[in-house]
């Protein structure tokens, strides 16, 4: 569904990806791991429209997504819930919501999809009034699914939706994903928290400086070890 | 008695001027909730659309309403103009990484597009001066003949009108920003730019239609002002400034409805101040307002987002 | 001497004395604060050393040092609840500090009766007229070149031979970055404070140079449009050095309103520099960069610039 070709983009003077190269299957979970710095908000940044790469092609569905604002990319059906959730602080959470469906028309059908997003999301109905800046940490979380969920999209990205939030609502979010993986989202995912992102990917790869450093399915690569490169990138001494 | 009708009428007298400052104050907070930088061109986009517009007014055989659009078109013009060298560069993050900032950190911005602003400042106005070298320009008059009384009080309809322009532009505007769905991707871009962008909002483009607006709303303020004075001089530009400024800081920058507040108050605070001292006390009261308001520590929110509140 | 000549003379002066004004918005631009109202001070030295001359009969060597304290004083009166305001707040209310000063001397009358019988002193909107210390004591315009150019010297050496000791150094750290400089321990309102205050005599020592040098000075003068200059002057030479506000001058009044090449567009042109030069290179023709490329080719080494803060995508 998704297919990156040596994708390489510079961040100022910083060459954050130096040609990855990955593929994302419909119906799956994929996942991509890596330390700080690798590279893996650049990827998702360049894979939304926002920041354009140096080099390389990404093909969703078949087309040609370099080049296109994210507005045409949300279009499309590629959501992305960013890294450090962004919710609008100022807006509501229903407001939020809206936020989410910008690029689509049709009132009524979005009314609806509010309406089943606070069925979802218990806790965003309880604050459905609220600024979003009040909301907590793992409540943010879901409003930015939820808001990303609102394009309708036919691939969710998230960068890294753990980053920040306690163990309890770490393992909330990832029922999530789990639930959404189930309800047949096809789903592309960046994380540092190796053990739970193991736990519900079908395929993972792991990011190392810029470039891809391993492929595979869960199991492969014995947990330790991918989570001494995931956090560290250090390999260890064979 | 006479003296609480007195202080009455001085208040009445404030509260139709604050209109004014309010109306031009308006476009200033506008930009300013949009994208968190103040355009200290602002003043100087009314002073040359108004100088144009005089300009035409001199030519003669030009109706009212034909120098309101032409002052209206000139300050959109100008405005987007200011947007494209000041204000569209200043958002560019990276030039801020490739090269520093003549003041860094999280000001950087800030201060970018302010002192670049202040520069597009000096280039509009005097361009106006070259237009028309005079100091006193007839502009055309819609002053009213008589003045109204209502009971023990004066009331000239002109002015009445003016604030009701204010009110109701003000109203219009901040209905729009909280009920629409354009004013939700306006009010979206300014809270957090990178996710509008995410879902789908053009930002760049939010950012040129504010300042497009925020020109037109200083176009029909600058005609309106000037209509019921009948005239303009170069001092126009540094006034719409002065008082759209303290206007929209005495609201919180950046609220639609507080820059109509900020405005009816400052309009009161002078006329007070201009019984007791004099033009003088009248002047001084504004920027002492404006200083104390700035030192008072405030609540966070209190400037910031383009909003209705 | 030709008119040439005399106007040459004339045209020096002014630019020195301008300098000092720009060199006191660039001092405060260091400590990472945009101030509008630097004229404030320039008035200020105006009008103090005006009166020490005219009313307290002092040399002016004395009325100079006079000026820059009273400058120096005032500009710390109104650093102490300023400096903690942010960019944009500071420079509004460096504005309005301005604004209020100005027509507070648009009210202040004191006049006294001169030694010729005729009345002196400030006279609110008029302005204060016959400051004529320099004619009184035949300095030719030569001298007072001179001296404007000496005060110059005195203020840029000074500067200068701070340039690499801690205290500057602690400046420039407070101006790009003050978190970080607080997180070293820099004293950072210390820094700020200082810095104002340093500006503050030095505008008002350009301020009692340039009323002496006209011999009449009113409050419409050191109105917004002069503290704007100012700024101006200092963005565009350049924040690498202490010579780049004085590039600015030079650039504004030597090279435009000298050559009349653009006479009348001379805003027009300055205005749009201050913003292409903001778009393209915000640090000023001077900046730390093109220093240390030159500091390179000369084949010296200068003191580690302190890099700019990286920006993040927000």
């Amino acid at each position: 569904m998704l297919e990156i070709e040596d994708l390489a983009t510079a961040y100022g003077k910083i060459d954050a990806l130096k040609g990855v190269s990955l593929s994302a299957r419909g119906g799956e979970v994929t996942c991509l791991l890596g330390p700080n710095g690798a590279g893996k908000t650049t990827l998702m940044m360049t894979l939304a429209g926002i920041l354009r790469p140096q080099r390389g092609s990404i093909r969703f569905e078949g087309e040609e997504i370099v080049g296109r604002t994210p507005a045409e990319i949300v279009a499309r059906g590629l959501a992305l819930v960013p890294e450090n959730r962004l919710v609008f602080p100022a807006l509501s959470v229903r407001e939020n919501l809206l936020a989410g469906a910008f690029r689509r028309r049709d009132r009524a059908a979005i009314r609806d999809d509010v309406e089943r997003m606070l069925d979802r999301f218990p806790r965003l109905r309880e604050r459905i009034g609220q600024l979003a800046g009040t909301l907590s940490g793992g409540e943010q979380q879901m409003l930015a699914v939820a808001r990303a969920l609102m394009s309708r999209p036919r691939m969710l990205l998230m960068d890294e939706p753990s980053v920040g939030l306690a163990p309890l609502v770490v393992a909330e979010i990832f029922a999530i994903v789990r639930q959404l993986h189930a309800e047949g989202t096809s789903i592309f995912l960046v994380e540092q928290n190796a053990h739970m992102a193991l736990k519900v990917a079908q395929h993972f790869y792991l990011i190392e400086q810029g470039r891809i450093g391993f492929s595979g399915t869960p199991g492969q690569l014995a947990e330790d070890d991918v989570i001494q490169r995931a956090y560290l990138g250090r390999r260890r001494a064979a | 008695m006479g003296r609480v009708i007195d202080l009455l009428q001085t208040t009445l007298d404030g509260l139709l001027d604050g209109a004014s400052y309010a109306l031009v104050g308006l476009g200033l907070t506008l930009t300013f909730g949009t994208l968190r930088r103040l355009n200290l061109a602002h003043g100087a986009v009314a002073m040359i659309a108004a100088y144009a517009g005089a300009w035409l007014h001199g030519r003669g055989a030009v109706p009212a309403w034909g120098v309101a659009l032409a002052v209206v078109g000139v300050a959109v013009v100008a405005s987007l103009y200011v947007e494209w060298l000041c204000f569209a560069p200043a958002a560019d993050g990276a030039t801020l990484a490739r090269g520093g900032a003549p003041v860094a950190g999280a000001d950087a911005r800030e201060v970018v597009a302010l002192a670049s602003s202040f520069a597009v400042w000096m280039q509009l106005e005097q361009l106006g001066v070259h237009l028309l070298p005079r100091h006193l320009n007839a502009f055309p008059s819609l002053a009213a003949e008589t003045e109204w009384a209502l009971g023990p009080f004066a009331l000239r309809p002109d002015r009445l009108a003016l604030a009701l322009l204010a009110v109701v532009l003000t109203a219009g505007l901040a209905t729009w920003l909280a009920r629409t769905r354009g004013g939700l991707a306006w009010r979206a871009a300014a809270d957090q730019r990178v996710a509008a962008g995410l879902v789908g909002i053009g930002v760049p483009g939010v950012q040129r239609m504010a300042f497009a607006v925020a020109g037109a709303l200083a176009g029909v303020a600058a005609f309106a002002v000037l209509a019921v004075q009948g005239q303009v001089t170069p001092m126009f530009g540094m006034w719409v400034l002065t008082k759209g400024l303290v206007a929209a800081l005495l609201g919180g920058l950046g609220s639609v409805r507080g820059v109509l507040g900020g405005g009816l108050a400052l309009g009161v605070v002078e006329a007070h101040a201009q019984g007791l001292a004099g033009a003088l006390g009248r002047e001084f009261a504004t920027w002492a307002l404006l200083f104390a308001v700035l030192l008072v520590p405030r609540r966070r929110g209190g400037a910031g987002r383009a909003h209705g509140a | 001497m030709g008119p040439e000549h005399a106007h040459a003379i004339g045209l020096a002066t002014d630019m020195a004395v301008m300098s000092l004004l720009a060199l006191s918005a660039y001092l405060l631009l260091l400590a990472g604060r945009i101030s509008f109202g630097q004229q404030a001070y320039f008035g200020l030295g105006a009008y103090a050393s005006a009166l020490a001359t005219t009313w307290a009969q002092w040399p002016l060597a004395a009325a100079l040092a006079g000026a820059g304290l009273v400058g120096a004083a005032a500009a710390f009166a109104l650093a102490l609840p300023t400096s903690r305001l942010s960019g944009l707040h500071h420079a509004v209310a460096t504005l309005a500090f301005a604004e209020m000063l100005r027509i507070a001397l648009q009210g202040w009358h004191w006049r006294w009766t001169g030694a010729d019988g005729a009345p002196a002193g400030p006279n609110g909107i008029d302005g204060f007229r016959d400051i004529r210390w320099l004619l009184e004591n035949d300095v030719s315009d030569a001298a007072f070149l001179g001296l404007a150019a000496g005060v110059l010297g005195a203020v840029l050496l000074a500067l200068a031979l701070l340039w690499r000791c801690r205290a500057a150094l602690a400046l420039r750290a407070v101006g790009q970055d003050d978190t970080l400089a607080a997180a070293q321990g820099t004293p950072v309102r210390r820094v700020r404070l200082a810095a104002a205050t340093v500006a503050g005599a030095v505008a008002a020592l350009g301020g009692a140079l340039y009323a002496h040098r006209t011999t009449y000075i009113e409050p419409a003068l050191f109105d917004p449009m002069l503290g704007v200059h100012a700024v101006g002057y200092a963005l565009i030479g350049g924040l690498g050095t202490v010579f780049g506000p004085l590039l600015g001058v030079a650039f504004d009044l030597g090279l435009l309103d000298a050559t009349r090449v653009f006479a009348g567009w001379r805003m027009v042109v300055f205005g749009g520099l201050v913003a292409l030069f903001l778009r393209w290179r915000p640090r000023g023709l001077l900046d730390e960069a093109t220093l240390d490329r030159l500091a390179s080719f000369l084949g010296r080494r200068r003191a580690p610039p302190i890099a700019p803060s990286l920006e993040t995508v927000r």
